[in-house]
């Protein structure tokens, strides 16, 4: 089990600041942010590289702050693979090894197991230039794993690979998460890669932890509004609650509300919580009425670009082929949208 | 209109054969040697040259599928000028001498006695500058720190600082009554002027800022995330070191060690002033051209150069192989 207590640190570009945090034994937790955010960084002062100015890190109950990284137990794997590379691959995986107690039969044995758990056995003696990216990537992990860390912390495992690549990498990656019960906490700017790996997200800005929840949560019901636009919200709509009501509006959107002391408003409306309707039908609450302003054809789904009357704004609505065909969608065409209950109210 | 137009593809073989690689071969590598022996009046090994050139402009693949352009070939043909004038008094001493006079003067006591000084001197100067600018030049590598510029500026001071100055400047603090020099004689026993080592110390001096740049430029290149790495697998800072930076810079530490040493070889300056004994190879050479003049000291100079050109080509061999890296492909 990790946790962050109030660890701040200073960098002349860079800055983390009062991250608390908690990861499970077992859990994976996902670290997203925008580039330069400071995810990295949090992940090496876990590791002990870098030292908090203030704050306090924990491993098992155990203060380790001031731990040196040697002696903390946590496997760090970085996109670019850092294969040592004047070690072949069996050398590299049993670089750490040596500071290990063990009998040198057991070493082959970890070598060899974990190579075959990662299925780059047949690779042991080849040298990290002549490897592709994946089977670097998975060398990488393997000599982190052969050491039996505490702890795997992989920052952008992916990101190198083509995407075929990482996708294989991806599920062998949740595999061993499940079948070793590994403790992994995973940094990525991704979002597919955040959402396919499921488990918690913590949300990482300018060196602030924005939000932390699971993913379904995350995703879905957003904490702010820099967390639903960072997660692909695309309609955020201002909104206003009149002194004493349980209730926002934003135009012809209304939406229950229990954020007591919070003072600014937004309904989150996601795009694929969205019914497309003919014009014709009955007013309800929550049903819009608009124009057509744009289809795009995103291959999978089609994305319907509404002006809504009274909203003075957009809405943007996934549908499928088959409703744009029978409602006779065309750009000018008028439609409602129905998003009946469907509504998220960020209050901050 | 391009240089396209005018070439179509029936072109002769010889004309497309005419690629940049080749004709800057022949122009930057074969033309100036081809000059010197027409100057040293070497005919027969002259007309080599052309033969060679003509012979890599034919027969060699091209390497770069590109129509040589004039403005490479006028900067090639300009490069030549150059080489030609690097070579031309080295491949003179080399060529001009009796041979059986260079081995004479191999055999010469007081000749001996200069080299095993001077190679000595040179190595035990390289030692010192590896053992504090190694350290050093991984500092100003991994760390910035306020004032950094400025201790990288004291660092490249002796290649800008004449070297009889620095010679005169060394004596003030090491010589015999200096604020260094005398504690250290009174303690250690150990003179610095018109000793073996004063001519290390001087020596030391002049050679530091190839160590440490060298060095410092070898450690820049090693991501300090490879480090962490190592650290994150249990490997104290030192194992890191050891295992990973220094197998991966040992080549930049050589090529820092061999232009030192080699620095150290061609001092002159310096070691006259706080050393002028015992002589080294440079103050010898000077002594005899000052007494006996030219035609003396020629196979004398001969004979340096080749001892120094045959170290220095050894080491840089060395330091440029390239590791091999075994493969192994599953069948």
């Amino acid at each position: 089990m990790i946790r962050l207590e109030g660890v701040s640190r200073e960098w002349p570009e860079f800055a983390i600041r009062d991250v608390t945090l908690e990861v499970r034994d077992g859990e994976y937790l996902i670290i997203v942010g925008p580039t330069g955010a400071g995810k990295t960084l949090l992940l090496e002062l876990i590791l002990g590289i870098h030292h908090p100015d203030k704050g306090r890190i924990f491993l098992d109950g155990v203060d380790v702050t001031d731990t040196r990284p040697e002696k903390r137990g946590i496997g760090m794997v970085y996109q670019d693979y850092l294969l040592f590379p004047h070690l072949d691959v069996t050398r590299n995986m049993a670089f750490g090894l040596r500071y290990q107690r063990n009998s040198a039969t057991e070493n082959e044995s970890r070598v060899q197991r974990t190579a075959k758990l990662l299925g780059i056995d047949h690779l042991l003696h080849r040298y990290p230039s002549t490897m592709s990216g994946g089977e670097k990537q998975r060398a990488a992990i393997g000599r982190a794993l052969v050491t039996e860390p505490r702890v795997l912390l992989l920052d952008e495992p992916l990101s190198a690979l083509d995407r075929r690549n990482a996708r294989r990498l991806r599920k062998e990656i949740q595999n061993l998460h499940r079948t070793q019960n590994l403790t992994i906490v995973h940094v990525t700017h991704d979002l597919a890669e955040a959402r396919a790996f499921g488990g918690n997200i913590a949300l990482i800005n300018e060196g602030r932890l924005k939000a932390l929840g699971n993913a379904e949560d995350m995703l879905r019901r957003p904490s702010t509004v820099f967390a639903a636009n960072f997660f692909g919200c695309v309609n955020i709509f201002e909104a206003q609650r009149s002194v004493g009501s349980a209730w926002v509006q934003s135009g012809p959107l209304t939406a229950r509300c229990d954020g007591g002391g919070a003072s600014s408003f937004h309904i989150v409306v996601h795009p694929d919580e969205v019914m497309l309707l003919p014009h014709t039908v009955e007013d309800r609450p929550n049903r819009l009425r608009g124009a057509v302003s744009s289809l795009t054809d995103e291959g999978s789904y089609v994305s319907v670009a509404i002006d809504v009357d009274g909203l003075g704004d957009s809405i943007v609505v996934y549908t499928n082929r088959h409703t744009v065909s029978s409602l006779g969608l065309a750009p000018g065409s008028p439609v409602a949208a129905d998003a009946g209950e469907n509504l998220h109210v960020v209050a901050e | 209109m391009n240089g396209n137009a005018e070439g179509p593809v029936t072109g002769s073989t010889v004309r497309e054969r005419l690629d940049l690689n080749s004709m800057f071969t022949t122009l930057l590598v074969l033309l100036p040697f081809f000059c010197v022996c027409l100057l040293l009046r070497m005919f027969l090994l002259a007309a080599v040259f052309p033969v060679v050139g003509f012979a890599l402009l034919v027969l060699a693949r091209p390497m770069h599928r590109r129509r040589p352009d004039a403005a490479f070939v006028a900067f090639a043909a300009a490069g030549s000028l150059l080489v030609l004038f690097l070579i031309l008094p080295i491949l003179n001493l080399l060529l001009t001498t009796d041979p059986s006079r260079i081995v004479a003067m191999a055999r010469d006591k007081e000749v001996d006695a200069a080299i095993g000084i001077t190679l000595s001197t040179a190595m035990i100067a390289t030692m010192l500058a590896l053992a504090a600018g190694v350290p050093l030049g991984y500092v100003l590598a991994r760390e910035q720190f306020p004032g950094k510029p400025i201790v990288e500026g004291i660092i490249d001071m002796p290649v800008v600082v004449p070297h009889t100055i620095a010679g005169i400047a060394l004596l003030f603090i090491f010589g015999r009554g200096g604020v260094l020099g005398a504690p250290i004689h009174t303690y250690f026993g150990i003179l610095l002027t018109d000793t073996f080592w004063g001519i290390v110390l001087a020596m030391l001096f002049v050679s530091i800022p190839f160590v440490v740049n060298l060095s410092r430029d070898g450690f820049m290149s090693v991501d300090p995330r490879m480090e962490y790495v190592a650290r994150s697998l249990g490997a104290s800072p030192i194992s890191a070191f050891l295992r990973v930076t220094i197998p991966l810079t040992w080549r930049s530490l050589l090529s820092g060690a061999i232009m030192a040493w080699a620095r150290a070889i061609s001092e002159f300056g310096s070691i006259a002033v706080i050393a002028y004994y015992p002589k080294t190879i440079n103050t010898l050479l000077f002594e005899w051209y000052n007494f006996f003049g030219y035609t003396y000291t020629k196979p004398l100079a001969a004979l340096l150069l080749i001892v120094a050109l045959a170290i220095f080509i050894i080491l840089r061999t060395v330091a440029r192989t390239k590791r091999t890296v075994h493969t192994q492909f599953q069948a």
